[in-house]
């Protein structure tokens, strides 16, 4: 029995990712697969946490109180924040617990326990490194909120952001793992190969997973150094003053001393070098550490009923590229029929090799063309002014998006409106 | 004191805090600077310290130095001890010190000043930068920049390492005598940004015989024999690889052993690198970082080699015993002279896109220069075997069986009639008509946009006690074109990945070297249309495994500079120092 149609819901999340599909069968049974439900920031007048206790509650309707699979691409705050109960046991995490996910999927780098595996001591050390880089962004956004001086607006609110979406979501990781462990749930943690993970939950269909590699498939491809795993657990105690100390204690409380507001001629200039200095490099850090976190995003193509449907959560070039070196799974690729934007429509998430393959793009509105599913909010990642491409989403992207494909872009839903429902048909079309 | 002294003395940190001669007391040395009257700070003629901590916001006033009636600065730190850790105004020190004692040794190897790689004559050294492991050179902000870190209840100090100062100083010294080493290029020449620095800051130890001393003895539990005023070693513990395990060839002890908990565990110890010829071709080693390691592992195996070499010649004293000052004076000497040639190199590199093969030849080469005779510790033979087996070969065409550098053969074409002897030595312009005048015998592009980067003078004592003069200058052409124009401009298929209408800036090179005719001695060169290296520097850079930017992009912009200045740890060059 093959699925016929496909209703995808993308909710209005602001800066973030959440889309529940709906699989319906000949005999109007449904399947329902949740991927990803997080937030790092919601649009002008919308209240952030009431907004994903309306959306939790509508996911829970949809589904009538159960869901089939639940993904969660990765670790970022934006993927998976919803998932968080919250201390009180209200938060949305709870309700979307209650629909009970026979499978929990997530990538390899998030199996509990793998960081202290001795017979995978590179994936260890992979992992051991994602915490480090959790705690790093932690300390960072310790200093954010202490408001350091010398950096400008747009690196201000920069660092913030990616301090915020790069700190542990204990919350959310610990009730991703119990859905996981419940009595008859089944959790996965995949990477690129790994068997169908959902081929009991999700009858007729297909799921592979194109990433992440693992770090031995990463390394046949990778030029670049390994991430050093080292470096990021050592990171955190580099960042910032330990124990009781302030963020601003000096190591020579007694040594005489001049305020920062009151520096002698001969010590402006390079002051006011090194504040900047000191912010470029903060950004340096968590850029490379935000980075790594989004290369560990899972990749799903769904097969059902002719369709292929690509969900490839904020998977980077990196990330893809071991999947792309396969001419099978690029050829694959070339006939996507409905593409989740990566990373919120950024620079690097959308590879231009993918993008030039995808043949069902076409700038006159035939039927079959190919649907893009965005979910963004602009002005939050990156600086569209500073010229060097990093703003999200990227506009030339969107304009080819716009141009070549049928493109539900959340942030273009009128206000007060939940989600934007695309619905495929899932048969071949004669 | 003698009345023309012209160098003064100051107190350093011989390594770092971590490596201690007893319990609670750390190794000093005393290091000779060139003599100035210093402002406070220490500001002097070339460097300017300010102690601006923009984590704790504040400015640690500096100390005032007094002089000796000689003039010489009067160290406030001698006698040194534990205290003086404590003191921000020591920290001052030991960077202005260590960076000044570093300037000096360049230039004394090269004859001449040696700017830094800014406009400006005075870079700035704050010592306390930020709270970050890290410590950067920054071209931008003519600035060495230092951070801070607390590991439990200690606070380490990047700029209390001698290592790491010394590091970062050979970047800026480097940058001074090779800008285009800084521009994005193959991976050669990030890892040789790196591993030069690394080697440099080794080598510049051995000269302080109190450092080797301890480092043989002492620090590694060796105990020192006695027959009469002979002070004796045993020769089981001046092996290569026992010496490779000696402080002397590990970098930032401290720093090490803070990041990674363990004792006695250096940031890098590249010499520990066995030599295999399968470094080179690995995806690992295509990192700056890793590359660099490869380079310096040659550099200091060599070093190893030629110590031991010499310690070979010495003669023992029974029972395999040496004389432990003359193993210190000849490590001295193998480091002095490996040294000498190291920083000379550089004149006789190409002015930008170089590769170890390139150094080698230079290197090789000016060996010979200054010691022609090479049989008695054949040198040159062992930097080359040394070299090779790391997989690094001088380039074929290029040199001679020697592996130097090929002579220039064409000076019966160059028209040498138009150009004015005394202005070649000095003027850019002159030198840039010279170029334009012998444009074709020297391959110099019509079509692309040339420019003299640099003229410098080189002088030397050559073998036969004379001064030699000789004229270095440096001359880059650039060409636009698109992927199109590929075949026709380099007679080699188009790559695949590159698209017709890419752009795409190609760049040619040359260093000339005049000897102190006027004439040409060598033309080492990067010619434009250098198909094989072309193909190799578009591919590192927009390849398809590379970043995905596309050529000449804002983006692509940001990342290359993003890659040279902010030390990435997935990208490129160092966010440990």
């Amino acid at each position: 029995m093959s699925p016929i149609r496909l209703h995808l819901f993308a909710y209005q999340v602001g800066f973030g990712d959440c889309f529940l599909l709906r699989f319906v069968y000949p005999d109007d049974s449904t399947r329902h697969v949740l991927i990803d439900f997080g937030t790092v920031g919601m649009p002008d007048g919308v209240d952030k946490a009431k907004q994903m206790l309306r959306i939790a509650n509508d996911i829970k309707d949809k589904c009538a109180g159960k869901l089939d699979v639940l993904v969660a691409t990765h670790r970022h705050a934006d993927h998976i924040s919803g998932f968080d109960p919250l201390k009180k046991g209200n938060g949305p995490g709870s309700i979307i617990r209650a629909l009970n996910p026979d499978v929990v999927l997530q990538p390899w780098t998030e199996q509990p326990d793998l960081a202290e595996d001795a017979t995978a001591p590179l994936a260890a050390a992979h992992v051991q490194a994602l915490a480090g880089m959790n705690e790093v962004a932690r300390q960072l956004k310790a200093r954010m909120d202490s408001k350091p001086k010398g950096l400008d607006a747009a690196l201000e609110r920069r660092l913030g952001f990616l301090g915020e979406n790069n700190i542990s979501n204990k919350g959310a990781v610990n009730n991703l793992i119990a859905m996981g462990s419940r009595p008859g749930a089944r959790a996965v943690y995949a990477h690129f190969g790994s068997d169908d993970p959902l081929a009991e939950v999700l009858p007729g269909i297909r799921t592979r997973v194109l990433g992440p590699p693992t770090v031995e498939q990463s390394a046949e491809v990778r030029r670049e150094r390994r991430t050093d795993p080292e470096y990021w657990l050592r990171a955190p105690l580099l960042f910032a003053p330990q124990g009781t100390a302030t963020a601003s204690a000096s190591p020579f409380p007694d040594a005489p001393c001049a305020r920062g507001s009151k520096l002698p001629q001969n010590a402006r200039w390079i002051a006011g070098r090194v504040r900047r200095a000191r912010g470029d490099q903060w950004l340096s850090i968590v850029t490379a550490l935000d980075k790594a976190m989004n290369n560990t995003s899972l990749i799903l193509l769904f097969e059902a009923g002719g369709k292929k449907l690509l969900f490839p959560g904020d998977a980077q070039i990196e990330n893809w590229r071991y999947a792309l070196n396969q001419p099978e799974i690029a050829a694959l690729l070339t006939s996507v029929d409905l593409y989740k934007v990566g990373h919120h429509g950024s620079l690097n998430a959308t590879p231009k090799s993918l993008w030039k393959g995808f043949s069902n793009k076409d700038e006159s509105k035939r039927p079959g063309r190919l649907t893009s599913v965005l979910s963004t909010l602009p002005e939050q990642y990156g600086d569209k002014n500073a010229g060097d491409g990093t703003e999200v989403p990227r506009v030339p992207l969107l304009n080819a998006l716009d141009k070549d494909s049928d493109l539900h872009d959340t942030h273009r839903l009128p206000p007060g409106v939940l989600y934007d429902e695309v619905v495929l048909e899932l048969q071949e079309t004669p | 004191m003698a009345v023309n002294a012209n160098t003064q003395t100051f107190t350093i940190l011989a390594q770092d805090p971590a490596i201690e001669t007893s319990p609670g007391q750390p190794l000093f040395a005393r290091v000779s600077v060139p003599l100035e009257h210093l402002a406070d700070g220490p500001v002097g003629y070339r460097v300017k310290v300010v102690d601006f901590d923009a984590a704790a916001n504040r400015l640690y006033l500096p100390h005032a130095y007094n002089q000796t009636p000689g003039e010489a600065a009067i160290d406030p730190f001698d006698p040194a001890d534990a205290r003086v850790l404590g003191q921000p105004g020591f920290h001052c020190q030991q960077v202005y010190a260590v960076i000044m004692r570093l300037l000096a040794r360049f230039e004394l190897a090269l004859g001449r000043r040696v700017a830094w790689g800014f406009d400006g004559h005075q870079l700035h050294v704050v010592p306390h930068a930020f709270v970050e492991a890290n410590a950067f050179y920054s071209r931008e902000d003519r600035a060495l920049l230092f951070g801070y870190f607390q590991d439990g209840e200690d606070w380490v100090f990047t700029c209390l390492s001698h290592d790491i100062v010394a590091h970062e100083t050979t970047h800026a010294l480097l940058d001074g005598l090779r800008a285009g080493f800084m521009q994005a290029s193959g991976p050669d020449q990030a890892g040789f940004h790196e591993g030069f620095a690394d080697v440099i800051a080794l080598l510049s130890v051995f000269s302080l015989s109190e450092v080797v001393e301890f480092a043989l003895t002492c620090y590694r539990g060796v105990n020192i024999s006695h027959q009469g005023d002979a002070r004796l070693i045993d020769g089981a513990s001046l092996q290569i690889d026992a010496l490779a395990d000696t402080l002397l060839f590990g970098l930032g002890e401290q720093f090490g052993q803070a990041t990674s908990g363990l004792r006695a565990n250096p940031l890098r110890r590249s010499v520990q690198k066995r030599p295999s010829t399968d470094y080179l071709d690995s995806a690992e080693y295509d990192d700056a970082h890793n590359r660099g390691e490869i380079f310096a592992a040659a550099m200091l195996r060599s070093m190893l080699e030629l110590w031991v070499a010499r310690c070979n010649s010495l003669g023992t004293f029974g029972d395999n015993l040496y004389s432990l000052d003359a193993v210190i004076a000849e490590g001295a000497k193998a480091a002095d002279q490996l040294l000498t040639i190291a920083i000379r190199a550089l004149d006789y590199s190409p002015p930008l896109d170089l590769e170890f093969g390139h150094y080698l030849a230079a290197l090789l080469t000016v060996d010979s220069e200054v010691a022609p005779d090479d049989s008695r510790y054949s040198y040159r033979r062992i930097i080359r075997d040394t070299f090779a087996s790391y997989g690094i070969q001088v380039p074929a065409g290029l040199t001679d069986a020697d592996g130097c550098w090929l002579t220039f053969a064409d000076n019966d074409k160059v028209r040498y009639q138009n150009s004015h002897f005394d202005s070649m030595l000095r003027d850019a312009e002159e030198v840039f008509r010279f170029l334009w005048e012998n444009r074709d015998v020297l391959q110099i592009d019509e079509r692309a946009y040339t420019e003299v980067v640099s003229v410098r003078p080189s002088l030397r004592i050559g073998p036969d006690g004379f001064v030699l003069r000789e004229t270095v200058c440096e001359f880059t052409s650039r060409v636009n074109l698109f992927g199109a124009e590929f075949t026709s401009v380099f007679k080699e298929p188009r790559p695949e990945w590159l698209k017709p209408t890419t752009p795409v800036t190609v760049y040619g090179a040359g260093t000339l070297i005049f000897d102190q005719y006027g004439r040409i001695k060598y033309c080492i060169q990067r010619p434009l249309t250098d198909a094989r290296w072309q193909v190799r520097r578009l591919e590192w850079l927009y390849g398809p495994n590379s970043e995905a930017a596309e050529p000449g992009s804002a983006a692509d912009l940001t990342r290359i500079h993003r890659a040279r200045a902010m030390q990435a740890p997935s990208t490129a060059q160092e966010l440990q120092p």
